[in-house]
C-alpha cells in the first residue's frame, strides 16, 4: 500500500514536473506612433490623433463610449454610474461613483472635480473644444457625489458632450492647480494608465493604475513610442520591437502587413469624411453652374479604388455615413464628364476654367486630391494647385486664400456637429465665431438651428436629412471619400474587446487588454 | 594660441548676434500659425487669441525680438512654446546624441575615406583607383533615408543583430555603442565617399611636386615619402573638407536620426518646425550655428598643427 502511494506521488510529480511551465504572458505594451513628439496631454487641448489617443488611456468622462464602438446608443456609465434628466431634456443630474481615486496623490474624485472640468473645457481660454458647451447654462455640485447640469437651449446630444471624448474628459482640479500650464505634461486623471515619465521625442511611459475603479489592468506598463519615419515603423513591428503599430490609410500598406506572420490589421470607425468646399461666394465659384459641373466631373469609385477597397468607401452625403440624422438619399449626382463640360460651357467657360488653390504636402491627402485635380482636367476644370506644409495649409485656408479646400474629419457621431461646424453661417472662416466652413455656406442655417431644439427625434433627423439635401442642391461641398482609422497589432495582443470604432482615432487600452 | 581662439570667439559674437535676429525674423516669416497648431480645427477665434496672448505672440514684433534678445544674452532660451518644456534642458539631454553621432561618423568617414584615397592616387587608373572612386560615387549617391533603411533590413531584420528602433537606454553605455554602430555607418559611408575624393585629388597633385622627386631622388623610403611628406602636405585640404563637412553633417544627422529612431537635435527640430514652435526652433538653430563656429574654429586650429607654416 505504501509503496504504491509512493510510486503514485512519483508519477504524479513526474508528470507535474514533465509539463512545461508555460510561460507569464507579458504584460508590457510597445505602441508605435507616427509622431515626432506627443503635443497635449491636457485633455482639453488635445486635438491631434497623436495626444488623443494616449489622453483615451489616462482620463474617463462621465460617460463613455461601450469600448469598440461609437453609437450613441450605446453610451454607457463611466464616472456617473446613474443619470436623469427633466423631461424638457435641459436639466441633468449625474451621480457619481463613490472612491475613484485620481492618480498619485491627488485623492478621490468628487463632483467638484466634474464641475471644475466642465467649467474649463468650456471656458475659450482653457480649451480647445468650448464651443461644443456654449449651450451650458450652470454646472453645479448639489452634493459631493452629484452634478447638476443646466441647459440654456437644447442640445443634440448631452450625453454627447460628457462622454470620453474631447472636452468630456474630468481632470483633477488639484493635480491642474498644482501645475498650471504644466498641467500638460503632468496628467493627472482616473484612467486605467498613468503617466510615469515622458522623454522628449523619444517617448511617454505609463503604468498600470492599480486603484482603478474597474480594476487592476492586466497591462503593468505601456510604452507608447515616437517613430516618424513609416520604414522604420513598420520594420520595427515587423522585427518583433512593436505589438501595436499605427498604420497607413493605404491598401498596399494593409496587404503587406496582413502578409506577415502574427500580425492583424485593425480597421475601424469612423471614418474621416473628405469633402471638396467650395467657397459659393468666390469667382468662378459663385456661379452654381460651375460648382455642378464640379459634381460631376468628380468619380467618387474611381478615388476609392485608388485608396483601396480595405480603407476607403464613396462619400454618400456631406457628412459621414453612420451618423444619428445621415442619409444617403440627399440628390448627390454621378460622373457626367459631359454634362460637366456643357454646365461649364452655359457659365461661359466653354474653354475650361482654371482654379487656382492651396493644398497640403501630407501624401495621402496630396495624392487624392492629385487623383481628382486629373478626374476634374477630363471636363475642362484645371486646379492650379500651390503645395504648402500642413502647418501653412491650416493658416491659409482660415484666410479664406483657397476657394477650394480638401477637407478630412470625423467627428462626434450625431449630423448636427459635422453640420454646424462645415456649413452653418456662423462657422464661416473669418467670422469671430469661426470654425470650419470653408464654402460660406449658409443655406441650411433655418435647418439645423431648428434641429438643435427639436425633442421629437423623428422630426430632428428630418430637419437634418433636409439639411444635407439644401447643402448638396447649393453645391457647397462635392462628398469625395470616406477613409477608415488603421492600425495593426500582433496576435498575442486581445484588447479586451471587438475593436469596431473609436473616438479617439486610437484603440483604447482597457483594464480588459492583456496579451494571450 | 589662446589669443587666436580668443580673438576667433570674439569675432563669432556678432555671428551669433546676426544668427539670432535671422532666425528670429525667419521663423515668423514662415507662414503657419502655431495656436492654430497646438490647438486644431476646432478652437474658436477666441480661443486662438487667448493662446496667442499666452505665448505672448499678440504683442509687437520689436517687444518681442528685444526680449527674446535679452534672455537669449543671459542664456535663456525660454520655454517651448507645444511643450512647456525648457528648451535648454531639451536641448542639452538631445545635443550628445546628435555630437557622439556625428563625431563617429566623422571618425568612420576620416578612417575609410583617408587610407582609400591614399590607396587611389598611389594606384592612379589602376583598379583599386577605379573601385575606389566607383564606390565613393555609390556613397555619395545613396541618400541616408536609403542606406538607413537597407541596413535595417539586413543587420537587424534579416541578421537580428541590431534593433530597430535606436534610442539607447540612459547610462548604459555599453547598449548607446551598439546602437550607435548603424547609424554611424550610415552617415559615415557619405562623409568617406567624400573625403575619398579630397584626399585622393589632394595626394595626386603633391606626389606630383617637386620636392617628392627630389625626396624619391635621394633614396628616402616609399613609406616615408607616402605618409610623412605626402600626406602630411595633402591633408589640408582634406581637413577643410572635413571641417565644411560637419555642418552638413549635422544637417544630415535629422534624417539619420528618424530613420533610427534615435534622440538628437534633428528629430526636435523637425517636431519643432511641425508645429511652429517659435522658441524651440529659436533655441536650436542659435545652437547649431554656435556648433558650427566651434567646429570652424577647431579647423583652423588644425591647420597650424598639420603644418606649422599656417601658423606663422
Amino acid at each position: 500500500m505504501t509503496l504504491r502511494i509512493t510510486l503514485s506521488a512519483a508519477i504524479a510529480a513526474a508528470t507535474i514536473v514533465a509539463i512545461p511551465a508555460r510561460a507569464a504572458p507579458r504584460t508590457d505594451l510597445k505602441v508605435g506612433m507616427a509622431a515626432q513628439d506627443v503635443g497635449q496631454l491636457d485633455p482639453h487641448r488635445a486635438v491631434s490623433t497623436i495626444d488623443r489617443t494616449v489622453v483615451a488611456w489616462i482620463y474617463n468622462g462621465l460617460v463613455r463610449f461601450k469600448p469598440g464602438a461609437m453609437d450613441p446608443a450605446q453610451i454607457e456609465p463611466d464616472l456617473a454610474e446613474k443619470w436623469e434628466s427633466s423631461s424638457d431634456k435641459l436639466d441633468w443630474t449625474f451621480h457619481l461613483r463613490h472612491d475613484v481615486k485620481f492618480h498619485g496623490d491627488f485623492g478621490e474624485l468628487t463632483a467638484d472635480d466634474v464641475v471644475y472640468s466642465l467649467k474649463r473645457a468650456s471656458d475659450a481660454k482653457a480649451s480647445a473644444f468650448s464651443a461644443d458647451f456654449a449651450a451650458f447654462k450652470t454646472v453645479e455640485a448639489t452634493d459631493p457625489y452629484t452634478v447638476r447640469i443646466v441647459l440654456a437651449r437644447q442640445v443634440p446630444s448631452l450625453l454627447g458632450l460628457v462622454t470620453n471624448y474631447s472636452g468630456g474628459y474630468i481632470v483633477s482640479r488639484k493635480a491642474v492647480e498644482k501645475y498650471g500650464a504644466d498641467f500638460t505634461r503632468n496628467p493627472v486623471g482616473t484612467g486605467p494608465f498613468a503617466f510615469v515619465s515622458d522623454t522628449p521625442n523619444q517617448s511617454l511611459e505609463l503604468a498600470a493604475f492599480d486603484s482603478y475603479f474597474r480594476g487592476k489592468p492586466k497591462l503593468e506598463h505601456v510604452s507608447y513610442r515616437y517613430i516618424p519615419s513609416d520604414s522604420s515603423r513598420d520594420l520595427a513591428f515587423q522585427n518583433g520591437e512593436i505589438d501595436l503599430i499605427y498604420g497607413k490609410q493605404d491598401q498596399a500598406w494593409i496587404n503587406r502587413i496582413r502578409a506577415l506572420p502574427n500580425s492583424v490589421v485593425d480597421v475601424f470607425e469612423p471614418g474621416e469624411l473628405a469633402n471638396f468646399n467650395l467657397n459659393i461666394t468666390a469667382k468662378p465659384l459663385d456661379d452654381i453652374r460651375v460648382r455642378q459641373a464640379i459634381a460631376y466631373a468628380v468619380n467618387r469609385p474611381e478615388l476609392v479604388k485608388w485608396q483601396g477597397a480595405d480603407t476607403a468607401r464613396p462619400g454618400q452625403s456631406v457628412i459621414p455615413a453612420g451618423y444619428l440624422g445621415f442619409s444617403k438619399d440627399v440628390g448627390l449626382v454621378n460622373t457626367d464628364v459631359a454634362k460637366a463640360k456643357a454646365l461649364l460651357k452655359d457659365a461661359g467657360y466653354p474653354d475650361g476654367v482654371t482654379i487656382k488653390i492651396i493644398h497640403t504636402q501630407l501624401p495621402q491627402m496630396l495624392g487624392s486630391m492629385q487623383v481628382v485635380q486629373a478626374q476634374l482636367r477630363k471636363a475642362g476644370i484645371n486646379l492650379d494647385i500651390q503645395v504648402v506644409d500642413h502647418a501653412t495649409f491650416h493658416q491659409q485656408i482660415r484666410k479664406d486664400l483657397s476657394p477650394i479646400v480638401y477637407y478630412a474629419a470625423a467627428r462626434f457621431p450625431v449630423a448636427d456637429i459635422y453640420l454646424t461646424q462645415f456649413f452653418h453661417s456662423a462657422s464661416i472662416v473669418g467670422k469671430p465665431t469661426a470654425v470650419t466652413n470653408f464654402s460660406h455656406c449658409d443655406v441650411a442655417d433655418k435647418e439645423i438651428d431648428a434641429a438643435k431644439i427639436e425633442t421629437d427625434t423623428e422630426k430632428q433627423v428630418a430637419l437634418w436629412v433636409e439639411a444635407q439635401k439644401k447643402i448638396v442642391a447649393a453645391v457647397c461641398a462635392v462628398p469625395l471619400a470616406e477613409a477608415l482609422q488603421i492600425w495593426a497589432h500582433r496576435t498575442d495582443l486581445d484588447y479586451g474587446y471587438e475593436l469596431k470604432a473609436s473616438l479617439s482615432l486610437g484603440p483604447l487600452l482597457t483594464e480588459a487588454t492583456h496579451f494571450k | 594660441m589662446i589669443g587666436f581662439i580668443f580673438r576667433r570667439l570674439l569675432a563669432s559674437i556678432p555671428t551669433l548676434l546676426a544668427v539670432l535676429t535671422l532666425v528670429f525674423l525667419l521663423v515668423r516669416v514662415v507662414p503657419g500659425d502655431p495656436a492654430i497648431a497646438i490647438l486644431g480645427d476646432r478652437a474658436t477665434p477666441e480661443t486662438l487669441a487667448a493662446l496667442r496672448a499666452e505665448l505672448g505672440l499678440d504683442r509687437w514684433i520689436g517687444t518681442q525680438y528685444f526680449e527674446f534678445l535679452g534672455h537669449a544674452l543671459r542664456g535663456d532660451l525660454g520655454t517651448s512654446m507645444v511643450t512647456h518644456r525648457a528648451v535648454w534642458t531639451e536641448i542639452a539631454e538631445a545635443l550628445p546624441h546628435t555630437i557622439v553621432l556625428t563625431l563617429a561618423a566623422m571618425a568612420i568617414g576620416c578612417m575609410i575615406g583617408i587610407p582609400a584615397g591614399v590607396c587611389a592616387a598611389l594606384h592612379r587608373n589602376g583598379t583599386i583607383d577605379v573601385l575606389t572612386r566607383l564606390l565613393s560615387l555609390l556613397g555619395l549617391s545613396f541618400p541616408v533615408f536609403v542606406s538607413g533603411i537597407f541596413l535595417l533590413i539586413v543587420f537587424a531584420l534579416q541578421l537580428h543583430l541590431f534593433p530597430v528602433i535606436g534610442n539607447p537606454r540612459p547610462g548604459d553605455w555599453i547598449d548607446g555603442l551598439h546602437k550607435l554602430v548603424l547609424p554611424a555607418i550610415t552617415l559615415g559611408i557619405v562623409m568617406a565617399a567624400y573625403v575619398v575624393r579630397v584626399t585622393r585629388s589632394s595626394m595626386l597633385q603633391v606626389l606630383g611636386e617637386d620636392y617628392i622627386r627630389t625626396a624619391r631622388a635621394k633614396g628616402v623610403p616609399r613609406r616615408s615619402i607616402i605618409w610623412r611628406h605626402g600626406l602630411s602636405n595633402a591633408l589640408i585640404p582634406v581637413v577643410t573638407v572635413v571641417g565644411l563637412y560637419v555642418g552638413i553633417l549635422i544637417g544630415n544627422s535629422v534624417l539619420t536620426e528618424i530613420v533610427f529612431n534615435r534622440p538628437g537635435l534633428g528629430k526636435v527640430i523637425v517636431s519643432a518646425l511641425t508645429q511652429r514652435d517659435y522658441t524651440m526652433l529659436q533655441g536650436i538653430m542659435v545652437i547649431y550655428c554656435f556648433l558650427i563656429v566651434v567646429v570652424n574654429l577647431i579647423t583652423d586650429i588644425s591647420y597650424g598643427l598639420i603644418d606649422p607654416r599656417v601658423k606663422q
